[in-house]
């Protein structure tokens, strides 16, 4: 195959920001050539610098071997589908097809002999006569689609074509479009941010991002072999997990060994590996390769997304007092009442305001016929920096009050250290009903108990994913539950065909060809 | 929505005392006769007779028409490349230069009209700059040219104004599109740019045409007494002359013209859409 078009360290700016860091990129003749980024990535402009809409700064673009920079764009053999299509509003569908012919001053019997063929090529035959602008937006694609290629361009650049298309219209146009690239044999450059249309239509892709190119391959050899963590995410899903070369052909990760295909690495050189969800299978768990807990499963139509985890986070374990208590009831100013006690640590004293006792005791006022809040107007209490108990006076504007207790005790707070993180939460005390009442128990579980969790390496707060409770919150009595928060550990997506229930213990298997590994920080 | 219908009839109101009572004031005299006194109409079809039978009105008439059509070709012929200049120029230029274009039209019409007349009499500035040069002195006042050229410099700016607009808007992707197919820059105006600007032009044609056909002051200013179109003479009729019926025959008169040529005018608008799908 012969290079058709040639992009030779190409550099553009605009206002001083670089939108293409050094482009070097061959295409030959009769290729699909996709141009995969997201926006923002320069793949636009790359294309609009081959059409001879825009100029590099720096670089050269050869077409056929022969500089093209200065030919303006209705002297390339280059014809363009623009991302809105572009039709002229004026002209019907004929006219439009006809446009480049008529400039070209092509006979009339010859014009009409290719606007044919276009429109059938298009399946638009019934359509000649139409206006352009009563046709729908798949339609309007084909008459632009049909307008480029009846010059018989050697390279059809298309901008996004299917961008404004509907899910069902946009796999049958990806359909279409390789079928007409196939029959009339030229060479494509296809512009997407969508991964599924470079990956259905394409010889060949190239990935972009920030001005420069992360990779170019066939659509498998980025799919299968991603070169670092960037591509991997952009093309399809992937779980990614920190691992250690050995030496060629053996990777550690979560602690073993494992044999793979990849080679050509340093000795013990810290890597990316990547493990795609549908090449990994849940067996029973003796006969996996990981073992590990269904954390959550999502109906994706073809296959379930099931979430396993193999390594568990950071975890703890509080004490939760529920109480039966009743709400105080005022009855002059027809206003309840309630609070409860709770636990601080000796260190939280210091930082105590009126909002964060308000909100730790969940103290509330309300008017039980209108069902409306009322808001606390005074907060009494004093506390000392000693263990023991204080009490706290709330009360309304109309008189209401309830006092509860603050806690003060140095054996409150509950750390645990594991994976480099600490996660932190507090003993807490509850009513049943308001347990009951709430709508989203786990985040107010956590508000309760105070919890949170950071990392030790810098500081960074991680998230608490998992909130673990023993008592149905509907029927919950009065007594002392565990409540346990646990951060993130490791988890793998894996797509199956069998559904499996959350808790399941699992078996993880692969094959050594399904492990690829990246260098890190490329 | 409903609740605030009653607000409108204040308008309707305002509409039927403004425009409609007037409108047909105008009606009611140009069909009577003496009927400046409402008791005693005479229905008659003598005001028009009148003004067809008299070839001096006729030749006003015509005289009216084509100074109109002169100025209106001259106003799309300067106008046009005035506003592609615009229109193609960088946003920021191109506000500056409307609003430029958009500030003498903030003065009286008549005030500036006037200034014409300082700069084009005998011994006004146009004649004292071109003596300092040892070129001329030009007799401009009181000619045809003064008149279009008064009437072009009060109405251009509506050409303008209405051209800008409907390049401003069009898609430029389209120009792209064109050039990609093959089309150099004149091959692009001429089957691109043109034809999509067609309506900001017709309705600028509309625009100059109806002020520039029943206009009496500048050509009262500019061409002299002697110069006399048909604003003059309807201006004539109703405040020398006292003949309020025949005034408003031929004001009747104008307005079918002017209503029939906007009606053309819209169907060419029309036209080149239709065309498109005949072919």
């Amino acid at each position: 195959m012969k290079k058709l078009i040639q992009f030779k360290n190409i550099v553009k700016e605009f206002d001083g920001k670089l939108v293409l860091k050094g482009i070097n990129l061959d295409i030959y003749e009769n290729e699909f050539v996709t141009l995969l980024g997201p926006s923002g990535c320069g793949k636009t402009t790359l294309l609009r610098i081959l059409g001879g809409f825009l100029t590099q700064n720096e670089g050269q673009v050869l077409f056929d071997g022969q500089e093209i920079s200065n030919v303006p764009p209705y002297k390339r053999e280059i014809n363009t589908v623009f991302q809105k299509y572009a039709l002229f509003p004026h002209m019907n569908v004929y006219q439009n097809i006809a446009f480049g012919l008529k400039i070209k001053k092509e006979p009339k019997d010859i014009i009409e002999q290719k606007v044919k063929r276009m429109l059938k090529l298009v399946n638009l035959e019934e359509y000649a006569d139409r206006s352009v602008t009563e046709m729908s937006g798949g339609q309007q694609q084909r008459v632009a689609i049909a307008r480029a290629l009846v010059n018989e361009p050697s390279v059809l650049l298309l901008d996004e074509p299917l961008g404004a298309l509907d899910l069902k219209l946009r796999q049958e146009m990806q359909h279409e479009l390789k079928k007409i690239q196939q029959e009339v044999g030229i060479t494509f450059i296809y512009v997407t941010h969508d991964q599924e249309e470079a990956l259905t239509m394409s010889d060949k892709i190239v990935v972009m991002k920030e001005g420069e190119i992360q990779q170019i391959g066939t659509p498998t050899d980025i799919y299968n072999e991603p070169v670092n963590e960037y591509v991997a995410n952009f093309i399809g899903e992937s779980n990614i997990i920190e691992g250690v070369m050995l030496e060629d052909y053996k990777v550690v990760f979560e602690g073993r060994r494992f044999d793979c295909v990849d080679f050509g690495f340093e000795k013990n050189e810290v890597v990316d590996v990547v493990i795609r969800p549908e090449d990994l299978d849940i067996v029973p768990k003796a006969e996996g390769k990981l073992k590990g807990v269904v954390k959550s499963v999502l109906f994706k139509g073809v296959h379930y997304e099931t979430m396993v985890e193999t390594k568990v986070g950071t975890e703890i374990t509080v004490k939760m007092q529920v109480s039966d208590d009743r709400p105080v009831y005022n009855e002059s100013a027809n206003e309840k009442m309630s609070a409860n006690d709770f636990y601080l640590d000796m260190e939280d004293v210091e930082e105590l305001d009126d909002a964060t006792i308000i909100a730790r005791a969940d103290a509330q006022a309300w008017n039980p016929d209108a069902d409306e809040l009322i808001s606390i107007k005074e907060v009494q209490y004093t506390i000392k920096k000693e263990n023991g108990t204080y009490p706290v006076t709330f009360s309304t504007a109309a008189g209401t009050s309830v006092t509860v207790n603050m806690i003060v005790k140095d054996e409150n707070r509950v750390t645990s250290t594991e994976n480099e993180e600490e996660i932190f939460a507090v003993n807490f005390y509850k009513k049943a009903d308001e347990i009951q009442e709430s709508i989203a128990l786990e985040t107010d579980l956590k508000t309760w108990a105070n919890a949170s969790a950071w990392s030790l390496e810098d500081g960074t707060a991680v998230e608490i994913s998992h909130v673990k409770y023993a008592f149905d919150p509907e029927t919950v009595t009065p007594g002392i539950y565990d409540v346990t928060f646990a951060t993130k550990g490791y988890e793998y997506k894996v797509d199956t065909t069998d559904k499996y229930e959350v808790g399941d213990v699992v078996g993880l298997s692969f094959q050594p060809e399904d492990i690829h590994i990246m260098s890190k920080g490329q | 929505m409903r609740q605030f219908r009653s607000m409108v009839y204040p308008y309707v109101l305002w509409i039927a005392i403004m425009i409609v009572v007037p409108m047909l004031m105008i009606l009611l005299y140009a069909f009577t006769k003496e009927g400046n006194s409402v008791t005693t109409f005479r229905f008659t079809l003598e005001n028009f007779g009148r003004f067809f039978r008299d070839a001096v009105f006729l030749d006003v008439l015509k005289r009216s028409l084509v100074i109109a059509v002169f100025t209106t070709v001259v106003c799309v012929l300067l106008g046009y490349p005035i506003a592609y200049v615009i229109a193609s120029g960088p946003e920021k230029s191109s506000v500056f230069w409307i609003l430029m274009i958009t500030i003498p039209t903030w003065i009286n019409m008549l005030v500036r009209t006037y200034a014409w007349v300082g700069i084009l009499q005998d011994d006004g500035l146009l004649n004292h700059l071109l003596g300092l040069l040892g070129i001329g002195p030009f007799h401009i006042m009181y000619t045809t040219f003064a008149v279009v050229l008064g009437m072009v410099y009060n109405f251009i700016p509506f050409m303008i104004l209405q051209i800008h607009t409907s390049l401003a808007k069009m898609d430029k992707s389209l120009l792209e599109a064109a050039n990609d197919l093959g089309a150099n820059r004149l091959q692009t105006f001429l089957r691109v740019t043109l034809p999509l600007s067609l309506p900001g032009v017709l309705s600028g044609i509309t625009l100059v045409f109806l002020p520039a056909v029943s206009s009496f002051f500048i050509p009262k200013l500019l061409g002299g007494g002697q110069y006399v179109l048909i604003g003059n003479v309807i201006e004539t009729q109703f405040l020398t002359s006292g003949d309020w019926n025949f005034g408003s025959a031929i004001s009747l008169i104008m307005a079918i013209i002017i209503m029939l040529s906007m009606y053309l005018t819209r169907k060419v608008d029309t036209d080149p859409a239709a065309n498109g799908r005949r072919e």
